[in-house]
């Protein structure tokens, strides 16, 4: 997880506002669809769980796996994604 | 019983019970626990082991003082076991039967120190008491005797 993508960058440097649930990199289309039909259809409702979850990115990794049908590597970009989030805007 | 039947309380309970850090329960993130917390109950069940049960059960001092230095006997051999295979069988005969025999004869002391108890009274008991005490420093220091002869012998052959 040393390299970042664009995706992250852009998600990371800025509030999240109104952004899509796919903004969150590591979350495409087919992921992003998903979680979207169980209401995760922003990306801060997905911040909400990783919140709940006290931002333990183990369990978050684990749900988000669970939830999305993610692998292991787009859980933890997501994760990573959201945390380096909530370290600059929380 | 089954976690999905407790309510959100006894899960968050169940839950610092095994040490688990966890936020709220709530709806989205009641799954993942109830699964975090049958994979801790499968690891660590609450239950004390049958063996400390049993031993808190007969509180007596003749049987835990006796029993005492077999274990340690029988963890030696066991540790030592590892380091020469060849010689575990012959050295666990030789030091376990004269232990068990030990054995034998405090608990026989202390059963027949009960008896006389109940027929006579307090002097004859301090007597038998005493001798008690003496039988069970003899089998302690012979048992002791035994781990560090053993300790040394094979050692020495070698």
């Amino acid at each position: 997880m040393s390299t970042t993508t664009q995706k992250h960058r852009d998600f990371v440097g800025e509030p999240m506002g109104d952004k899509r649930v796919t903004a969150l990199s590591g979350i495409g289309e087919i992921l992003g669809e998903k979680l979207r039909q169980q209401g995760f259809d922003k990306a801060y409702v997905v911040l909400g769980q990783f919140l709940l979850l006290k931002k333990d990115p183990e369990m978050f990794t684990e749900w988000l796996k669970d939830a999305s049908g993610a692998n292991s590597r787009q859980a933890g970009v997501c994760t990573q994604c959201l945390r380096e989030w909530c370290d600059a805007f929380l | 019983m089954s976690l999905s039947e407790k309510s959100d309380e006894e899960i968050s309970k169940l839950l610092a019970e095994y040490g688990i850090k966890h936020g709220p329960i709530v709806d989205s993130t009641r799954k993942l626990y109830e699964r975090k917390l049958e994979v801790a109950m499968e690891n660590a069940p609450v239950e004390p082991s049958s063996d400390k049960t049993y031993y808190r059960e007969e509180a007596e001092e003749i049987t835990y003082i006796t029993y005492s230095p077999v274990r340690q006997e029988s963890d030696v051999l066991k540790r030592r076991g590892n380091i020469e295979p060849d010689e575990d069988e012959e050295s666990d005969q030789e030091t376990e039967a004269p232990v068990q025999i030990a054995n034998r004869t405090a608990n026989h002391s202390a059963v027949r120190s009960r008896e006389l108890d109940r027929k006579s009274g307090g002097s004859v008991w301090k007597v038998i008491r005493l001798l008690l005490l003496a039988v069970l420093a003899a089998a302690l220091y012979y048992a002791y005797c035994r781990v560090l002869k053993n300790e040394e012998n094979p050692f020495n052959i070698q």
